[in-house]
């Protein structure tokens, strides 16, 4: 630090107060000279001495310097006049010399004042600057001149940085060695990436830009990239860890940019077969079966066009093996390197779609068999039939006796049974299909039991009591409800001896969600493993046949039923001495579009 | 004076049946065992009903009542089809032709009486 002292209130420092004391001495020294020189007569050296305080004073301080020069033009020209009056051509050549004196002092203040004020230009930007700048030597290393900046980067002062040799700043050997290869070459370097080592010893990534200035002096910039280095290695993470993700995914992924794919992963070349070498590039729309391009192009148009896209389209992709590959495109919007791009998911469901195709020609192949079946098995039973009610109808003419009458109608009611029995499996077979509705709507359950006993003759099978409320109601589809009753009573009937007893009972509680109908006879009971056999379909190979000799597919379709509504079928029974079916009907109808 | 049915039908022993069935209930029953024949002949002279297989050689029940309708203007002759088929009563919804009606196989001599006498009246 420079000492200061304070004269009237300014402050001035010792080199300043130096400074002045040898421009005065100079100047008088000069003044002195010259009376010396006239008086003397000596005409050689005494007007250039006055150049010194003038030169000396302008350099200092320039405006000061045109003060001194004009004292000086002064003092030359009054010690002219005194000792030379009146030589005028003595006379005109001092006051030519005193002019000079002013004009180099002025010239000089101008050109010095220029370099100061550019000077400080470049040292303010040296300070301010938030770059680190170091000036070194290029053989010895040894620091120079730093800013500010530098030191705050790696923790040091200035002064202990002007001790350090630049290089000693590099945390190994070999980036100290890079960096020397570097320096060796003559060319500049521009953003040469390393780190350096805090003086606490914490690594310091930092860019390195560096040029030759004068003889061996290097001119070098630091700039701080910690943030960058930190934010391009969690880039790269983030990079790592999704390629990991789209590499190891099953579904392909493709992106693609201006209609042209430039990225996808390998679950992609399974599915079409090809090299990214052979798909990077082109259009999607090339994998896709020709038929099915135009759609496709109308549907990667509105991805293009930024409109809201569709959850899920499915596409026909022709694979290299020129087979079909099925794939359901899931479309994102993304950016890729700031250029809008499509992120598609292509979820492969070729086997999926061709198990269903298959298990629907299966099915449909299985309905067309069961209705020609159907066909050829009720068109024999026509003239049977015709013929029984013609012999039934008019047996005198035909002379049917009472005997044989009976007879002919237990035909009759056989054939009834086989009708019957071609309808159920017409009926399941729609059923497998799921194409049954129901028509929902609200009947009195009393009226409909009895509407069954009536039609099926049942009390006069059996001794049926009904313990129902009178009000009660279902809201379900009737005609199915009829045929589950009817089905039970009708299986009550055929698993039982006279005298038989059936009761139907309602059970259910009215804050219960469930109707409970039940439905109970005292027939031969049904043993624990046989309960679930009851309800599948008879006749079916390794099945017993002799148990479901009579029920042929009622309980079957009467399970699917009540399956359709929503409810269950439970049985509880005991051998030899009866079974209860309880039917559980939901309370609640379902609404709209729950409905199946 | 007793009314005239057709009977269009390839099986022979329905026909047969058919015959007895319809003579008991009091009706004329023609027995035609292919729809072409049965075209003509009821272009002739025309039925008060006519009782229709539906599966048949050449021309198909279907073929039939389509050319009866529209190629010979027979709106108004009431036909019941006759078939085993399942699919024959969604197919019949979809006709909306108020004298079509249908009569499934095995049917029994109560059903034809009722079946016939529905669309005679």
């Amino acid at each position: 630090m420079e000492q200061e002292i304070t004269f009237r209130g300014h402050q001035i420092s010792h080199t300043d107060l130096v400074r002045s004391w040898v421009i005065i001495a100079l100047t008088i020294s000069c003044i002195l000279v010259t009376v010396i020189a006239l008086e003397r007569d000596v005409q050689t050296i005494y007007p250039q001495l006055f150049f010194f305080p003038i030169l000396y004073a302008t350099y200092f301080y320039p405006r000061r310097g045109i003060l001194v020069a004009g004292i000086s033009g002064i003092a030359y020209e009054c010690l002219v006049y005194a000792f030379l009056f009146p030589d005028s051509l003595s006379l005109i050549s001092a006051t030519g010399q005193a002019i000079l004196y002013i004009c180099i002092a002025t010239a000089g203040a101008y050109f010095i004042e220029k370099v100061r004020v550019s000077e400080a230009r470049y040292r303010s930007i040296f300070d301010n600057s938030l770059l680190g700048i170091v000036l070194f030597d290029k053989n010895s290393f040894a620091i120079q001149l730093t800013n500010q900046q530098f030191g705050t980067m790696l923790g040091y002062t200035a002064d202990e940085l002007t001790s350090l040799p630049f290089s000693e700043f590099f945390p190994s050997m070999e980036a100290r060695q890079h960096f020397f290869e570097l320096l060796g070459s003559s060319a500049d370097i521009r953003n040469f990436e390393t780190s350096f080592i805090t003086k606490d010893g914490k690594p310091f990534n930092v860019n390195l830009s560096w040029s030759r200035i004068e003889g061996s002096t290097v001119s070098c910039s630091v700039i701080d990239i910690n943030e960058r280095v930190r934010a391009r290695r969690e880039a790269d993470d983030m990079a790592a860890r999704y390629r990991q993700v789209t590499e190891s995914s099953p579904t392909a992924i493709v992106i693609i940019r201006d209609r042209k794919i430039v990225f996808s992963n390998p679950a992609f070349s399974t599915f079409c077969g090809y090299s990214p070498e052979e798909y990077y590039g082109r259009d999607l729309a090339d994998f896709i079966l020709p038929d099915l391009r135009g759609a496709f192009l109308a549907f990667s148009r509105q991805w293009e066009t930024g409109r809201s896209l569709p959850s899920r389209a499915e596409f026909r992709f022709l694979a290299k093996d020129k087979k079909i590959r099925r794939g359901v495109l899931f479309c994102t919007p993304i950016s890729r390197d700031g250029i809008a791009a499509t992120l598609v998911n292509i979820v492969d469901n070729t086997e999926w779609e061709e198990f269903r195709e298959h298990v629907e020609e299966t099915t449909e192949r299985r309905r067309d068999i069961i209705s020609t079946v159907a066909q050829e098995l009720r068109t024999p039973l026509q003239p049977i039939m015709g013929y029984l009610n013609l012999l039934l109808q008019d047996p005198q003419t035909f002379g049917v006796t009472e005997e044989t009458r009976e007879i002919l109608e237990r035909c009759i009611k056989s054939v009834d049974q086989e009708k019957q029995v071609i309808n159920q499996m017409l009926e399941l077979s729609v059923m497998d299909t799921d194409e049954t509705t129901l028509n929902y709507s609200l009947f009195s359950v009393p009226e409909l039991i009895h509407g069954i006993l009536e039609q099926g003759r049942y009390l006069r099978k059996a001794e049926i009591r009904i313990d129902i409320p009178v009000d009660l109601t279902f809201e379900a589809d009737r005609n199915k409800i009829e045929m589950v009753i009817d089905a039970m009573l009708s299986n009550a009937v055929a698993y039982s001896k006279p005298p038989r007893k059936i009761s139907i009972s309602y059970h259910s509680m009215p804050n219960h969600p469930f109707h409970q109908l039940a439905i109970q006879d005292n027939g031969v009971g049904i043993t624990d493993a046989r309960l679930d056999e009851i309800f599948e379909p008879a006749g079916l190979p390794g099945q017993d046949r002799e148990n479901h000799e009579r029920a042929g597919h009622s309980l079957t379709l009467a399970k699917k039923f009540i399956h359709l509504h929503g409810g269950y079928i439970s049985v509880d029974s005991i051998v030899n001495l009866g079974s209860t079916f309880t039917i559980h009907l939901p309370k609640q109808a379902p609404k709209g579009e729950e409905r199946i | 004076m007793t009314r005239k049915i057709v009977v269009v039908e390839d099986d022979q022993p329905i026909l047969d049946m058919m015959e007895l069935m319809l003579k008991k209930l009091g009706y004329e029953a023609v027995l035609i065992t292919n729809g072409i024949d049965a075209l003509e002949a009821v272009k002739k002279e025309p039925p008060s009903l006519i009782l229709l297989d539906v599966m048949m050689t050449p021309i198909s029940g279907w073929e039939f009542l389509e050319r009866l309708r529209e190629e010979l203007g027979m709106r108004n002759i009431p036909v019941l089809l006759f078939t085993a088929s399942p699919t024959v009563p969604e197919k019949l919804e979809h006709m909306h032709d108020p004298l079509l009606g249908m009569l499934q196989k095995p049917v029994s001599f109560q059903e034809l009486k009722k079946g016939i006498e529905k669309y005679l009246r």
